[in-house]
């Protein structure tokens, strides 16, 4: 991990480390929760309430929690805050409640909480947690909301449950099924890349880093990562 | 050892402290979610009755209530919601009635209908305002919107079930019989001695003054109908009831005609062109003809994947004077859809054939979504009025 400033640590996850389009992490919220403008922010801020509250405690606890339990204390940690996020929904925004349905229960496996609690969180300090929280979480937030805008603009001529009259006609079904969020998706991730080209990190950097399990493989591309924690210590 | 005990307890104070938060956050919402899932729930019953504050499912299975009642609630306000299903000019309308503390319609709402839209629909907007205000007594008053006259009287009866719901949940008595169960009791209490079962009498002579006999299936009497009135005769035409001398002398002649009847078949192969669907046939000694005939309903002539044709003819029996006016109609057996085509074994259907000649027997009212039904009964009718036109033409 390079020392950047708090601005590049916030920024790192809005663009340069996008979980949905550059770390392809969340698939399966990104494809169930963007048939709608609403529902796809609700599960972007929800999201990022949970990944903020997690890095900050899991940042707090990093030097209090023994490695070899430390999966087990994660996802503790990051399904009470997601349960406490689902009481609070259900309370105060019922509407959304029932659009995302089981989707809100399962942040709590949402790879880009459990990958960044591991990936950073664990091993940063409280602050610099606290951002990366919120860049990845404004980051999931936009991805989800821009996959969802063309979703339901072009496919159900809405936005956000409001009709749009003029596009009735010329409603493309397809979109709005999941195929056609794979294929939105696809076309994003491929527009992201042309326009990070050269800037995004390189595979290595991020593909074994990010894998819960890369403290005890044995591969040679995660000897980067064991020295670095070496390092640290 | 120590390091697996360090772990455990760390993992432990985790869970504990999460789990304490939990509880506390579920403390907080728990309330909220409730009262918002209430909220939803009463959203329905909070358009009929504005007043009602919370809602409350009451539980009815003590009470008898009106056949179309299928929820009530009781509101914080002491008012009621009453949810009935009935049937308008289709079956399937649903009903919400908000009936305040005092016993008035506050509002009602067609919730779910198969009415014509542009018809019954909107009659029946225009019915659930002119409902706002009335009592018991005081809906019976409202009139039904004429081009959707099923509708809106379904409407009204219905309304006036859910009145009579409120004043039953509060201790009242009201009369909820069917029309058909106010006859068995008004049959039975003129002449205990039949036991309830009775038959009605098929009419093959115009009997004046006598809207309609009953006789009892045991052979201990009869009750004839005049208007309102119910007369119970003995085996031996005695009037058991009290009534007018003229009532008594109307009775006793219609006894005596009846008792009097000499009736014979007819010998069908002795006339030509009779049409196939003919059963039999008989004469009085006075000249009047007994006709069973085959209909094709919806048995014969209908079916479709939902409602499949029973492959049974209506069977109808009708009684015509020799200058072909129906004396009295009766369908003897039917196998149409049930709750639709079956209607025409109702004798608010059959009944309007009475009286009628070849001229006028279809101007009556037709089943609701049974022309086939309907239909086939006419065509039958008109059959036994060729019928007697062929008898009274002699024999080939």
């Amino acid at each position: 991990m390079k020392k950047n400033n708090g601005f590049s640590v916030l920024m790192n996850g809005i663009i340069k480390e996008n979980p949905v389009f550059v770390l392809i992490l969340g698939t399966c919220p990104t494809l169930a929760t963007t048939t709608n403008v609403f529902g796809a922010f609700g599960m972007g801020i929800s999201t990022l309430i949970v990944l903020i509250c997690s890095n900050i405690l899991i940042s707090l606890l990093r030097k209090v929690i023994p490695d070899n339990v430390r999966i087990p204390c994660y996802i503790v940690i990051i399904a009470g805050f997601v349960t406490i996020v689902q009481m609070v929904v259900h309370a105060f925004f019922p509407a959304l409640y029932d659009m995302l349905g089981v989707y809100l229960a399962l942040i709590v496996v949402n790879c880009i909480i459990l990958g960044r609690a591991e990936m950073f969180a664990s091993k940063n300090s409280v602050g610099r947690s606290a951002l990366d929280g919120l860049g990845m979480g404004i980051g999931f937030t936009l991805a989800l909301c821009s996959i969802a805008v063309i979703r339901e603009v072009l496919g159900a001529a809405s936005f956000a449950g409001i009709a749009i009259p003029f596009l009735a006609d010329y409603k493309i079904d397809f979109l709005v099924k999941a195929p056609g969020g794979m294929v939105v998706y696809g076309l994003l991730i491929a527009l992201v890349s042309a326009l990070t080209f050269g800037k995004s990190p390189k595979k290595k950097e991020f593909s074994c880093a990010g894998c819960p399990g890369a403290k005890l493989c044995g591969s040679a591309a995660c000897h980067g990562e064991k020295h670095e924690e070496k390092e640290e210590k | 050892m120590k390091r697996s005990i360090k772990s455990i307890s760390v993992l432990v104070c985790i869970c504990a402290t999460v789990a304490v938060l939990l509880a506390m956050t579920n403390y907080l919402t728990a309330p909220i979610i409730q009262k918002t899932e209430q909220e939803n729930a009463s959203a329905a019953l909070l358009e009929v009755l504005p007043d009602g504050g919370s809602f409350e499912l009451v539980d009815t299975s003590a009470y008898t209530l009106p056949s179309t009642v299928s929820e009530v609630y009781k509101a914080e306000n002491g008012g009621y919601v009453v949810k009935l299903s009935t049937t308008g000019y289709s079956a399937g309308m649903v009903i919400m009635c908000g009936i305040s503390a005092d016993g008035r319609v506050v509002g009602t709402k067609l919730i779910a209908s198969a009415e014509t839209p542009a018809i019954g629909g909107t009659a029946a907007d225009t019915f659930a305002g002119s409902v706002v205000g009335k009592d018991v007594e005081s809906v019976d008053g409202v009139d039904t919107i004429a081009g959707a006259t099923k509708t809106t009287a379904a409407y009204r009866s219905a309304v006036k079930d859910a009145l009579n719901t409120v004043i039953i949940l509060g201790g009242g008595s009201v009369d909820i019989r069917t029309e058909e169960e106010i006859l068995a009791d008004n049959l039975s209490s003129a002449l205990p001695s039949a036991n309830g079962e009775f038959d009605k009498y098929f009419f093959v002579e115009v009997l004046d003054g006598v809207d309609a006999i009953y006789t009892a299936n045991n052979n201990s009497g009869a009750v004839c109908v005049i208007g309102e009135k119910f007369i119970a005769v003995d085996t031996d035409a005695k009037v058991l009831s009290e009534c007018s001398d003229a009532e008594a002398q109307a009775v006793r002649s219609a006894i005596e005609k009846i008792s009097s009847t000499v009736i014979t078949d007819i010998d069908l192969t002795a006339y030509e062109g009779l049409p196939k669907q003919l059963i039999s046939a008989k004469i009085t000694a006075t000249g009047n003809y007994i006709i069973e005939i085959k209909a094709a309903g919806y048995g014969i002539a209908g079916g479709n994947e939902y409602h499949p044709a029973s492959g049974k003819y209506i069977e109808i029996r009708v009684s015509l004077s020799a200058d072909g006016r129906i004396i009295d109609c009766l369908t003897l057996s039917e196998e149409e859809t049930d709750g639709i085509g079956s209607a025409c074994a109702d004798e608010r259907f059959y009944g309007q054939f009475d009286g009628k000649t070849e001229e006028n027997y279809d101007d009556i009212d037709a089943i609701s979504g049974a022309t086939i039904t309907t239909d086939g009964y006419k065509k039958a009718i008109l059959r036994a009025f060729e019928c007697v036109k062929i008898f009274e033409g002699g024999e080939k």
